[in-house]
This record gives structure tokens, sequence and C-alpha cells, in this order.
């Protein structure tokens, strides 16, 4: 498999040259990759007093349920960013750091002993502070021992979650684009998932075929609000129109939402605050986007104790608790005042205003993006075959990063007029991504 | 379970449903984690839970890096500079040489790199061998990749491994064999004879080795010795280890695993999907860590051994049968003297009359419970003065 094996090593143009096929491997044992090593990998001999280990080139093994899935996108993107020095508008990670009172009580925690193993599933004052935060939120009151997990970031949420209450076999239905780790541990838990398409250029959705794909043998149904990779935030429509056939079919809803304090052009509304819906739903977020600190991977799942206790199950045998001085201050991060929110959707307001702007000036057909920090673009103009192949060029003949959005879809080809780019970044790296976007990209 | 609201409420009408979990979890144990807050005066020797801080030079390398900024996201196999320490310290501990981006991947915990070990590596159906008494989170850790567990007791008194036994268990079926070394909950450590002939096993069979060496840098009475450093070993061997019991830093949660490109890449992929990275800035002081020069961990050793001199002799004298444990902060001991049932009621009895909370060895028990139940772990990660009023309390235990 020509994919997995470039992986390694080999920089990954391969890698990322995505056909329709190539996602759609057929089933194979363990052993069967015949792949050809580069060199830099082969046999390691070592000087006079270390153990020769004679590494042989072995294939790369990697178990069924994790083969079709290459090394993640944004890992890619960043090691080519940093390769030819480009301006990094790929990965969400700010160039700017979180805020003050945040870092300084993380030091306080450590410096007060707050050192070793955390409870489970969350020190209480921070299972306080998200039931607080969520009744703020959504008015939902919820029990913040029986009904709160905190985890290693939102994606270990989602890992447990699927893991601990989706089995082999069961229908899951997905959203696509989607991040990409929905796939990977749909994948882990053996899901069977349909894949329901959100389209340029308002990425609605489609309710009469989310109807039909819906039924008695659904297990659950993942939304992200608002949505990464478009920014589309779900409204009130859609939510009561999926609820509805939640309650009808049974179905489970898992939220992601970890852009929610990131809501710019309407109210973000959670699922779980819908008549009829916070007995089936999982709710997932984090500290990360909403306080500049995503290196700190503090994320949390609340849920009815029915569906809770799946959760922490699997998160009790993939991390089993989560770093204790971070989740010290992220509670108090939950507690920062309402002028603290404020001012940071102001900030990305403005920050988005520069990079739509500029994205529309260079020639690109951009979609609104109402939530997150993201907005998707359509880089046909500038005649390149696929995203991809658009994505290498701007990355090694403007200098500017950004994501194929193929890899979030379960048919690349889908998203292959699509690239996303962030806005993540102080104003004056969007500014000089714009410039050299200008300057450089040519329709 | 109905909540009636206040006016800026939303009412939920909270019913009692039955829990859900996947088919996957359905069978383990329902509560894990043992009591760790207790406020009542107990003297709690039961998780492995310091109840003394970490070193300040560690603590000070993660302010500074908090306050440096580093407080994005790393890298998932890990940050460069704590990949680099991990080898350099590798190489130093077992002579190995190891490519620090290609082989060594940085978890959130060393329980995370077993899981992402099992979700990366185990297919369904696969058979692993577990030795028990275990560390109570693997079986959960391999339930999540739906392998099949084949466990291979260890008895007591010495916790021997049944060479015979194990021969005629392996075989090309076998995929997998996890090695605990120094052992939780025996104290037991892995003799170059055992390792030997697991090793020879693994080779017939083309088995891997799962090792996990949390405990490599409190062994007392022998040398650790690392599977992958046995010839032929280290192409089919993944070698785990975490900041957490080196470095009394149990809460951070920093572990890694080191393995050939081949093994690598399939739990760096299973990593990377269950939590993408490791906290940053924990990172940077865990590099600044794994260079603590000899001293540190010369001084550590024998700190642990002080410990664990206090706590075995003090059980001894309370009554105890005890099995001094070669490595590790964890000693087991026969309560059988005292006249209880067993393991759980002894605890129980331990906790309530005597004010001391310890394990019941049942509960590492992979195949049948009784074979723990003479048997109690007591931790010694405590400092002198709380174990010396363990110690105390304990004489008070009526044989």
């Amino acid at each position: 498999m020509h994919c997995i094996s470039n992986a390694i090593g080999k920089w990954p143009y391969k890698l990322m040259r995505f056909t329709s096929s190539s996602k759609f491997f057929p089933h194979k044992p363990f052993f069967s990759f015949s792949s050809s090593f580069p060199s830099s990998i082969a046999a390691t001999m070592s000087t006079v007093n270390d153990a020769v280990t004679h590494k042989t080139h072995q294939p790369l093994q990697i178990a069924k349920r994790l083969e079709k899935f290459q090394t993640t996108i944004f890992t890619q993107m960043s090691l080519l960013a940093i390769k030819h020095g480009a301006i990094n508008l790929g990965q969400g990670f700010p160039n700017f750091d979180g805020p003050q009172f945040v870092k300084e009580a993380a030091v306080q925690a450590i410096r007060d002993g707050r050192n070793q193993y955390a409870r489970g599933y969350g020190i209480p004052e921070l299972n306080l502070a998200i039931a607080d935060r969520f009744k703020k939120d959504t008015g939902v009151v919820v029990d913040p021992e029986k009904e709160v997990t905190v985890t290693s970031g939102c994606t270990e949420a989602i890992a447990a979650t699927m893991l601990g209450l989706i089995n082999p076999g069961d229908e899951v239905i997905l959203f696509a684009p989607f991040y990409d780790s929905y796939e990977a541990t749909l994948s882990m838990a053996g899901a069977k998932v349909k894949g329901i398409t959100l389209r340029p250029p308002d990425f609605a959705v489609p309710l009469e075929e989310l109807k039909s794909a819906i039924s008695k043998n659904t297990r659950a149904i993942l939304i992200n609000t608002p949505h990464n990779p478009t920014g589309k935030m779900f409204t009130q429509e859609e939510l009561n129109f999926i609820a509805s056939l939640c309650i009808e079919n049974d179905v489970l809803v898992f939220a992601d939402e970890v852009y929610d304090k990131l809501a710019f052009d309407m109210e973000h509304i959670s699922m779980a605050s819908l008549p009829g819906m916070y007995e089936r739903t999982v709710t997932m977020n984090s500290l990360g986007k909403t306080f500049s600190l995503t290196g700190w991977k503090i994320g949390w799942a609340i849920a009815p104790p029915h569906l809770t206790w799946g959760v922490r199950q699997a998160h009790a045998f993939l991390t089993f608790a989560t770093s204790h001085p971070f989740q010290c201050a992220a509670a108090a991060a939950l507690r920062a005042p309402d002028s603290y929110y404020a001012e940071l959707k102001r900030d990305y307001m403005e920050k988005r205003a520069i990079l739509v702007e500029g994205l529309k000036a260079v020639g690109f057909k951009v979609f609104p993006s109402s939530g997150t920090y993201f907005v998707v673009v359509d880089h046909t103009p500038f005649g390149l075959d696929n995203d991809v192949a658009f994505c290498e060029y701007l990355v090694k003949e403007v200098g500017v990063v950004a994501i194929p959005t193929s890899v979030f879809y379960l048919n690349p080809e889908e998203g292959k007029n699509l690239v996303r780019f962030t806005f993540c970044k102080d104003e004056d790296t969007i500014r000089s991504a714009v410039e050299r976007m200008k300057e450089k990209l040519r329709k | 379970m109905s909540k009636v609201s206040t006016e800026n409420e939303t009412t939920i009408q909270k019913t009692h449903q039955p829990l859900q979990v996947a088919k996957r979890l359905e069978h383990l144990q329902k509560d894990r984690g043992g009591a760790s807050n207790l406020n009542d005066g107990t003297i709690n020797l039961g998780r492995g839970i310091p109840n003394f801080d970490g070193p300040e030079f560690i603590k000070e390398a993660a302010i500074q890096a908090i306050r440096d900024g580093n407080n994005q996201y790393a890298p998932g196999k890990g940050v460069s500079d704590l990949n680099i320490a991990i080898a350099e310290r590798f190489k130093k501990d077992t002579g190995l040489v190891v490519d620090p981006y290609k082989e060594v991947t940085v978890t959130s915990g060393c329980l995370e790199a077993i899981a992402a070990t099992a979700l990366g590596l185990i297919n369904p159906g696969d058979e692993v061998i577990l030795f028990s008494p275990s560390y109570d989170g693997y079986v959960g850790n391999f339930a999540l990749a739906g392998a099949k567990i084949i466990s291979i007791t260890l008895h007591p008194p010495h916790f021997v491994v049944p060479i015979e036994e194990l021969k005629s268990t392996v075989s090309r079926n076998t995929r997998a064999i996890l090695i605990n070394t120094p052992h939780n909950p025996t104290g037991k450590m892995f003799t170059l004879e055992e390792l030997n002939s697991i090793a020879a096993l693994c080779i017939e069979n083309d088995v891997l080795v799962f090792a996990d060496e949390v405990y490599d840098k409190l062994a007392y009475d022998m040398e650790h010795i690392s599977m992958a450093s046995l010839p032929g070993m280290y192409e089919r061997t993944v070698t785990m280890n975490s900041l957490a019991k080196t470095f009394s830093l149990t809460g951070w949660k920093i572990g890694w695993a080191i393995a050939p490109p081949h093994l690598t890449w399939g739990l760096r992929q299973a990593h990377s999907y269950l939590v993408f990275s490791s906290p940053t800035p924990l990172q940077c002081a865990t590099a600044v860590a794994l260079r603590a020069p000899d001293s540190y961990y010369v001084e550590q050793r024998r700190d642990y051994m002080a410990k664990k001199e206090i706590l075995v002799e003090g059980l001894k004298a309370a009554g105890f049968k005890v099995i001094p444990p070669n490595g590790g902060f964890c000693v087991l001991a026969d309560h059988t003297p005292f006249g209880l049932e067993n393991d759980v009621s002894f605890c129980e009895y331990l906790h309530k009359e005597i004010g001391v909370l310890a394990i019941p060895c049942s509960v590492f028990s992979l195949k049948n419970p009784e074979e723990g139940k003479n048997l109690v772990r007591f931790v010694f990660c405590k400092d002198d003065e709380t174990l010396r009023e363990a110690v105390q309390r304990m004489k008070k235990l009526k044989k």
C-alpha cells in the first residue's frame, strides 16, 4: 500500500495524492504490506558500546481497524509548513498564547503540588466549573459528579464516546466534511458509517436525505456545531428536525461543540438543550479553542448518567485520568467573566474579516463561515486539478499552508474543489499570508 | 430522578435508564480506582499515589515552558526535545540506539501507550498473554481491541514464571505477550533466565512483546533488564515507560513507547486518533527530567529502599507473612495469620478498625479472584513518617 509505506521517511507527496479508490483498501491480514523502505530507516549499526540491533526492513504493521488511515493531514501539513517556511493557515492552532490568568493558575497548581493522579473522571472543582458553565450556556442543570467526565482533550472525549457506546456493526450517521478523528474512532469501534454530505454554498443539512438515512437501525448521529471545516452553525430548524428523528427512532446524538464560543453570526445552540434530547446526547467540548491553549489537552463530555457510564468505562482504559495541574487551571478559565468571551469573539471577527476580504480579493470563491476559526473556499479559479494539488502548490510556490478538505470526506472526490484556511493567527500573519497570495496566486 | 427548575432553567426529566456500555467493555469490573480522597484520617497505602511532590527542577521547567508560551499542539509523536531525551535515556539504560523521531512516540501516560499499542497493533480475536496477578488496567486496554486474553498465573512466594506452562501456551497463534517488570503488584523483577526463555519462545513463534517498564528506576535487588535489549528482541518489542513513578509526578500523564518503525506505525496511528498529542509544557519539562544526573536516581533508589525497609519490617512485626519486592513500590503480604475470611474482608477490617487502606490482591487476578485471596497489596510511595504511623497502627492487628 503505497500510501502507508511512504508515510515514514519520504516526504508525503504521494501520501497526499488521493484518488477516490485509495481510501478503500480491501481487507488485508497483518503481514501483507510489501513496501519498500527508504534507506534511512534501514539497518542501524551502532558503535562499540551500544548493542547491535540489526534493524531490518520490515513491513509496517497496523490493526485492521486503522488500515485505511494515513498520518493525520494536520501532521503532514504542519511539517510541510516548516520545511518551506510557509505561513501556516492550515492546522488550527493559534500563533498567540492563552490568557495570562489561566497560565498563572496552572503555574500556581504546579507550585501547590497538584501533581499527582487526578480523580479519573475529573477533579471536583473542574467538574463543577464545567457544570456551571453548561448551565450558563444552555440552561441545562447537570450533576458534576454523575454527568461530567474530563478527558485528554475533546479528541479523547470522542474516542471514549465511540469506544464506550458503539458496538461493531452499529450504524452511525456522520455529516461530511468532518474532523478526521471521527471516522478513525468510528472505525476503531467497528461502526457502520453513513455519510451525509453538506454542500456549498451554505452547507445546509439536506433534510430529506437525512430523513431517509435515519431509521430504527441508527445508533447515533454525530453533530459538530459550530462546524469544522465549513464554519457552518446548525440552525434551530435543523436541530429541531434532527431531534424529532432521533426521538422517533431512539438515536443518540454525539455533539462536538469545541467552537461554541466562536459563534459569530448566530447564537450557538446545544442539541442537549432541546426538549427530549438531553437524555440521549453526549455533549463534548474543550479548553483549547476557547482559551488558545490547544496544547494543554483538557476536554470533557457531558451526558446523562446512563450514557456517561459507557464513556467513563472507555476513558478508564484510554488514559484513566487527565493532567492534574491543567485541570486546576481549566476550572479557573471556565469562570472567566463575560467580558473575556465578548472580547474573544470581537477579536476573532476582526481576524475573520481580514482573511475573508483578503481571500475574496485574491480570487477565491469564499463560503460564508458563521463560527469556528475556519473558512472554506473554492480554489478552482486557479486551475489546479484538486485540493491536494492546490495545497501543494500553495505551500511550495506561494508560501502559505491551507488544508485540503478531501481528507474530511468519506468520498474524497467530494472535497476536491475546497480547501480550508484558519484565522486563529495574529492579524499581521493573516495580512502577510493574504499579501503573499495576492502576489503569487494567479488565475 | 426528575428535576424541577427555577424560572431560568430548563426542566429536564431525567428518568432512570439502564446503563449503556459497548459490548467490548461489558465484562469489566464496575469500579476501579479505589478511594483516593479520604479525609477521615485513614492512611492510604492502597493506590500508588505519592504523598510527596515531584522535584522542584522539573516543576520549574514546566512553569518556564508555560510562561515561554509552549502551549499549543505538540507534534503528535512528541515534542522533539523530549523524543531526543527519551532516546538518550534509553541508550544509557539499555545500550540500544533508537531514532527519536521514528521509534519514540510520546503518549498521555503509559496507560495511553498501552491503549494505543492495543488498538494499533491488535486485531479482534488475537491472542495476548498476560501474567496474573497484573495491573488491573491491562484487561481493559486489550478489551478495547477485542483481544483474547490468556493468563498465566505467577504463584507466591517467588512468582517465578512457569516456563513449561508458558511453552505449552505460546504458539503461532499468539500475537503478543505483555511483560511488566518490575512487576505490579508482586514487586517481582523478571530475571535474565526468564526473559531469555520468553524471548526464545517469542522468536520461535513470531510473538510481539509489550513491555511495561514504568518502575524500571525502582530496582532494588537486581538490575532492571529490558526485553528489547535481548538479541533478536528489539524488532518485536514495544517498550513503554512514563514520567510518573520515576519522578513522583503521577498526575502529569506523560508516557512513551519505544518500538522499531514497523511497530511504531500502528501505535502512533492509534495514538493520533485517541488523543492526537500530549500536553506540551509537561513534555518540555519531562525532557529536562530525563536529563537528571545519576545522583538523582541513586538518591531516589536509596530513599525508596529505606521506605521499603520501614514497611516490610513493620508488616513482619505486625504479624504478616511478607513477600519482599525486588522492585517497584508495592509489597504483597499474606494476611491469613489474622484469621479473616479473604483479602476483601481483611481490607475492610484494616480500613475500619485499624485505619489503614490496602488493596485486596484478588483485584489483580485475571483468572480467578480466589488466587489472590490470601494476599493484600500495600504501597510505600509515601513519606517515611506516614509509613511509620501506618506500621504503628497495624501493631494493633490481632492474630
